[in-house]
């Protein structure tokens, strides 16, 4: 089989996996419906690596293959096939996507076991890989944008799982129509390059690129600024980025997904997909590098202040998001997407590792209530730690190379990068910093109530209230049932949790400067047309920055542990003195309020508008009541002849006939 | 004798009928003045029967009358029933059809 | 010249009239609806054999009706009606099993009335005269004015009155308009004619095409409807028996803006272009207006009302953009249109009875949760119905949007935010009856067998055309292109006017667009 035939088995296993779940959803015993859906995604994973293995058979030009399954809509001057395209990009996604997704799934078989919304939870979350790979895989704008959506569906569908929650379902409304948002820009945007480039296909478009645009054309600068707007709004960067730690109300393994395999890094993909349009764009290209580091700044200080553990580390991944946009955006391509790689397992462990923790607190979610679960959680401590070393760029570790190389490359550009490069080392001494308040919050310190029973042995329970409002719960849809799963008890979780931490200790060391750098070589077809192919760091330089990048990772540990472990008073000090900071920081900069005010109340004070004043005054009042005036006017004068009288009627036809006879008269003479 | 003397009297005989019919208030008198008007009708049938020297006229007027017989027939039956309803005989206080 | 129309047409009257006069009620109501699937089936065969490659009329009737005045009995099917056509068989199959498992008072009556507003809607898609056209769209007046007024609820007097005065008002206009069209476009010493075909070879001035455009306009707005004709709207959605509902609403409404197409583009293509600025401007406000209502409403049925009112106008903009990609978008999303409406009100009437009753959205919740069968073909529909890329309609609305971006850009950004605003809506109105906590007399329970037959194959079709929407796309294309292909070259060198010392029709691409 050729790397298009896996591709299409890459897309059928996860749609299989999906029907068989969601047809027998009454009839699979136990635990089954969560094996089924792992199964399909290892079938897509295996599939994805037989992708792999062809295209590595293939000569390097020779990677970029295509193939249409059938004609989606044609009409006169537009054409549109199903059809997937199958390069190194995509299958680097397809493995990364697929693998994290398949470990997620595992996780979730137990995580999720005891929930009401079995069947239904493994359905969504087949349907949430398939969007994602077909939106890796789409071979044009237009099955591009159906990926696109359908990863927004399903992440609404997802966050709002537990649809008796009322923040739930209000977290899955903002997330799935700031998502659209992201939608319309992406059409207006495929419009654009359908009208000058005449294709929607993207090599048509890639093709032509060179041909109708100048450099910075207006037209193509709007059309990047609009496929930027589409990828904003899906990984969640400036301003488009508060849906994110809304989608924390989904279950944890969700978050696991949304944040590191599918949905936030399709942003990235994207940017890196279309690369030869930013290239000749390159003001866009700024804004883009710009709104990311501006980012990953931003996120990297609200995840300071934050006490919600699950919503540390989206703040967390909205930082690192902002990483990746800056390396695609500067045309460090290969460090951006090996970021996104070994983000997406040490995110994917770090959620898992929370969801853990999550559980031994009986859905508890703040860090002010959690302590000492070292001795309790074993497990969960060590490879919660590897992934919080690994997101703090420890030396060594995956994130260790990967983040600092995107800054290496950033420097390389020279000019004004220099700054952004710069901004991000300050923000990788933040991240480093918060990572660590989370595992000594949480692992560190004296022992919780909750913490001191597990070690007992007793797993606690309590009354289930909605940990973002404090409402009691309503379980009837499954959430949190009577059941708790952490990982010390559960192997389906250790199994998930245990390549993970090993994957982000060790994956760092496909890509060493200088020795392997695999993820740059495989990757190297797809980029080859890139005008930066040449800006490269030298090995030399590359390690200096490696270095610093190091040593502030380690400062910020040092620091966390300062003020955490050696002098907690700090803490309360440091808080005091800067309280207006820590409330600013704390409301997430005031975002989701300046929304409201802009967005939320306009529009729906228009809709009020429009119902009370424009409906009944105008329409029904103006228009309905004017014409019904008309004809109560006609009517009543029409009653007013009726008189009853036998005269009166006689009188008209009298009067009648002898109009007509006149009439005659007159026009006869 | 010309045609015209035979009209002018129908149409004197139909005015008649006319005012009775509009002016008065008891149905048998509007009665009478119809059966004036329907005879008035009859009159100039007949007379341009003669100027013309068919027959089509005289069979019209014939017609006339017999449907006037149904009408009074008809008409007094409505009077009569009214009488029995204790109804006032008087067209104007019959106004069911006001709008 | 075949009779295969003549039957499609009037098998659901005959089913009726003789069910109503010789047998059983309990036997009548199946009869229509075996009439109904008969029409489906023909419609079906229809498809399969249909001539994708014709831009002509197939399966052409043509008999003299009234001589005197050139009306003509003239059915055709093309690629324009052809799904129109489709639509109806296939809407009124499940609206009418749906009735027959529901009792009624006088059944007869009411089936009688069901299957005569088939026969016309059916009737007014197939015309080619101008005047059977307008006979049948008169005609689907009065079954429905007595399903409303009939077995309607609530205060259904006046939304009967408010339905039929709209209606009728507009009505009377088209029939001025229709007349003024044939008396006036026919040549000197000639016959008068009302085949569109005849009309559209005549030609008349273009002062009197503006007039006579905007007489039929008043009734396809009326129709459809569009801001600011929409007044009969809330109290007849509010009053109008659910199957009939999802019929007016799914199936009525696109005859108006069917009739654009049909007649207005093709035989009036001066009038059609001097009004396009004025008509874009109405869809375009009826798609904010509609969807910042839909989004404030509290009953379910009014939610679904605005949103149709922006529907319709996404449509309208997709025709009055005078491209081939916009109004074969137009066309497409006149069948999706319906395809979602339809299920829509039938979900509706089955959450409504596990609510006792209740259409309000603040008394309806969390119903879900017993009822995932009905909350998947909820969600299924609500996508749908909120375009999302992946769904038919979203095919149908990227093409209106792309039409709309070619010839009138400004118009198609600010139309394009009603793509946000129509997920706000239809997420707002799906959360609020079937998620979030259950409202004080929400009873769960899924949907129960007969329901789901009538749903469920509406929702496969979604589906299917979801998946292959060129099935449309391919046996429409050319007849579209073809109705507006006149009104289009009466652009061009309008456009190529107001931007002198350029050539014309190669240069519209690179002219910077408003």
């Amino acid at each position: 089989m050729d790397a298009i035939s896996f591709g299409w088995l890459v897309l059928s296993f996860p749609v299989a996996g999906m029907l068989t779940v969601s047809l027998l959803w009454n009839r699979l015993p136990g635990r089954l419906g969560g094996w089924i859906a792992s199964g399909a995604i290892l079938g897509s994973f295996l599939s994805s690596i037989g992708m792999f293995v062809d295209l590595q058979d293939r000569p390097e030009h020779a990677r970029s293959l295509v193939d249409s399954a059938w004609t989606y809509a044609a009409t006169v001057d537009f054409k549109v096939d199903m059809s997937i395209l199958v390069d190194p990009l995509a299958v680097f996604m397809c493995l990364v996507v697929s693998g994290v997704s398949f470990l997620i799934h595992v996780y979730s078989v137990a995580y999720m076991a005891s929930d009401r919304g079995y069947s239904r939870y493994f359905a969504y979350l087949n349907y949430f890989v398939f969007s994602m790979l077909l939106l890796v895989l789409a071979g044009n704008f237009v099955v591009l944008i159906i990926g696109w959506a359908f990863v927004g569906a399903a992440s609404y569908l997802l966050i709002s799982f537990w649809y008796r929650r009322a923040t739930a379902t209000y977290a899955g409304i903002k997330a799935f129509v700031i998502n659209v948002v992201g939608d319309v820009g992406l059409v207006i945007a495929a419009f654009l390059l359908l009208d000058k480039t005449g294709s929607l296909d993207y090599r048509g478009i890639f093709q032509a690129t060179d041909n109708v645009f100048r450099v910075d054309d207006g037209t193509l600068v709007a059309a990047c600024l609009l496929i930027l707007l589409g990828a904003f709004a899906k990984s969640a960067q400036l301003p488009l980025h508060t849906w994110l730690p809304d989608a924390m109300e989904g279950p944890t393994p969700v978050s696991a997904l949304i944040h590191a395999a599918t949905m936030v890094t399709a942003g990235v993909y994207l940017i890196a997909r279309m690369h030869p349009l930013f290239e000749m764009a390159p003001t866009a290209a700024d804004v883009s590098a710009i709104i990311g580091t501006a980012t990953l700044l931003f996120a990297a200080t609200v995840a300071v202040a934050v006490t919600d553990l699950k919503r540390i580390i989206a703040y967390s991944t909205i930082s690192q998001i902002g990483y990746m946009v800056l390396g695609v955006s500067v045309a460090a391509y290969g460090p951006g997407l090996f970021h996104l790689m070994t983000h997406a397992f040490f995110k994917a462990l770090l959620f898992m590792g929370a969801g853990s923790v999550i559980g031994a607190m009986s859905a508890a979610q703040s860090i002010d209530r959690m302590g000492g679960f070292r001795k309790a959680m074993p497990f969960t401590f060590v490879t919660f730690t590897v992934g919080a070393l690994a997101l703090a760029g420890f030396p060594l570790t995956a994130g260790f190379f990967s983040k600092d190389e995107i800054l290496g490359f950033a420097i390389a550009r020279g000019s004004g990068y220099v700054v952004l490069a710069v901004v991000g080392y300050l923000a990788a001494f933040v991240t480093a910093f918060y990572a660590f308040r989370m595992v000594f919050r949480v692992f560190f310190r004296n022992a919780v109530p909750e913490a001191r029973e597990l070690e007992k042995g007793h797993l606690a329970h309590h009354e289930p209230e909605n940990p973002a409002s404090g409402e009691k719960e309503d379980t009837d849809v499954g959430f949190p049932g009577p059941e708790h799963h952490i990982a010390e008890r559960s192997w389906p979780m250790k199994a998930a949790m245990g390549p993970l931490a090993l994957l982000a200790a060790l994956a760092g060391l496909v890509q060493v400067p200088g020795i392997d750098e695999a993820v740059d070589k495989f990757l190297e077809p797809t980029f080859a047309d890139s005008r930066y192919a040449d800006v490269h760091p030298s090995t030399g330089t590359e390690w200096t920055e490696l270095g610093i990048g190091g040593l502030l990772g380690i400062a910020g540990i040092g620091l966390a542990y300062l003020i955490y472990l050696r002098r907690r008073s700090l803490r309360l000090q440091i808080r005091e003195r800067f309280d207006a900071l820590h409330t600013f920081l704390f409301n997430k900069w005031y975002f989701d309020e300046l929304y409201e005010l802009l967005f939320t109340r306009p529009v729906a004070a228009l809709g009020r508008f429009g119902r009370n004043v424009v409906e009944t005054d105008f329409v029904q009042g103006t228009i309905v009541g004017g014409a019904t005036g008309v004809v109560r006017v006609g009517s009543s004068f029409a009653r007013a002849i009726q008189t009853g009288y036998l005269r009166g009627y006689a009188l008209m036809l009298l009067v009648g006939v002898g109009a007509l006879a006149l009439y005659f008269l007159i026009s006869s003479s | 004798m010309d045609v015209a003397w035979f009209l002018v009297l129908s149409a004197f005989i139909f005015c008649i009928g006319i005012a009775g019919v509009l002016t008065r208030r008891n149905p048998l008198v509007v009665l009478l003045c119809l059966e004036l008007m329907l005879n008035a009708g009859n009159l100039a049938l007949i007379a341009f029967a003669r100027m013309h020297g068919g027959a089509a006229g005289q069979v019209f007027a014939l017609i006339v009358m017999v449907i006037a017989a149904c009408e009074v027939v008809v008409g007094l039956g409505i009077i009569v029933a009214l009488y029995r309803h204790r109804l006032p005989i008087d067209v104007d206080e019959l106004s069911e059809l006001r709008g | 010249m075949t009779i295969h129309l003549s039957i499609v047409l009037f098998m659901p009257l005959a089913a009726a009239l003789v069910g109503a006069l010789l047998l059983p009620q309990q036997v009548m109501r199946w009869l229509v609806f075996a009439a109904t699937l008969g029409v489906l089936a023909y419609v079906v065969v229809m498809l399969a054999d249909f001539d994708s490659g014709s831009r002509g009329l197939q399966y052409v009737t043509d008999d003299s009706w009234i001589p005197e005045l050139g009306i003509r009995y003239q059915l055709g099917v093309d690629g324009l009606n052809l799904f129109l056509i489709a639509l109806t068989a296939i809407a009124w199959v499940p609206c009418t099993l749906w009735s027959v498992f529901r009792e009624h008072e006088r059944p007869k009556l009411y089936f009688f009335n069901l299957a005569l507003a088939e026969t016309a809607v059916l009737g007014s898609f197939m015309a080619q005269d101008l005047a059977l056209f307008v006979v049948f769209f008169d005609l689907m007046l009065v079954p429905f004015y007595f399903l409303i007024g009939g077995w309607g609820t609530g205060d259904r007097v006046r939304a009967t009155t408010k339905f039929v005065i709209y209606t009728l008002a507009g009505s009377l206009l088209m029939l001025a308009g229709a007349v003024a069209l044939g008396a006036l476009s026919t040549p000197d010493g000639g016959q008068i004619s009302f085949s569109i075909a005849e009309l559209t070879r005549r030609s008349t001035s273009s002062g009197t095409q503006e007039w006579i455009v905007l007489l039929f306009a008043a009734a396809f707005f009326v129709k459809a409807p569009l801001f600011p004709l929409h007044g009969w709207i809330p109290e007849t959605y509010r009053s109008t028996p659910l199957p009939v509902l999802a019929l007016l609403s799914g199936v009525l409404s696109k005859v108006g803006v069917y009739g654009f197409l049909r007649i207005v583009l093709p035989t009036m293509p001066q009038g059609a272009q001097h009004f396009q600025e004025l008509f874009i401007v109405v869809a375009v406000f009826s798609i904010l207006y509609g969807s910042a209502l839909a989004f404030s409403q509290d009953n379910v049925r009014l939610v679904v009302a605005y949103s149709s009112i922006a529907q319709l106008g996404f449509i309208t903009l997709g025709i009055f953009s005078l491209d081939p990609k916009g109004a074969q978008g137009a066309v497409i999303q006149m069948v999706n249109h319906g395809l979602v409406v339809v299920p829509l009100f039938l979900i509706i009437g089955v959450i409504a009875s596990r609510a006792r009753g209740s259409e309000s959205l603040s008394e309806l919740g969390g119903i879900a949760f017993r009822a995932p069968v009905l909350a998947t073909l909820f969600v299924i529909v609500s996508f749908a119905t909120l375009a999302m890329p992946g769904s038919p309609n979203f095919v149908g609305e990227i093409l209106i949007l792309f039409g709309a971006f070619e010839n009138k850009l400004a118009y198609g950004l600010v139309a394009s935010a009603g793509v946000v605003l129509a997920a706000v809506y239809m997420i707002r109105f799906f959360q609020r009856t079937m998620h979030n906590r259950p409202g004080p007399a929400v009873e769960s329970r899924d949907v129960d067998r007969l329901d789901f037959a009538a749903i469920a194959p509406l929702v496969a079709v979604i589906v299917a055309l979801g998946l292959y929407p060129q099935f449309v796309l391919h046996r429409s294309d050319k007849a579209t292109t073809a109705r507006i292909s006149a009104a289009q070259q009466v652009q061009s060198p309008v456009a190529s006017r107001q931007s002198p010392g350029t050539r014309p029709v190669m240069v519209l691409k690179d002219v910077p667009k408003p």
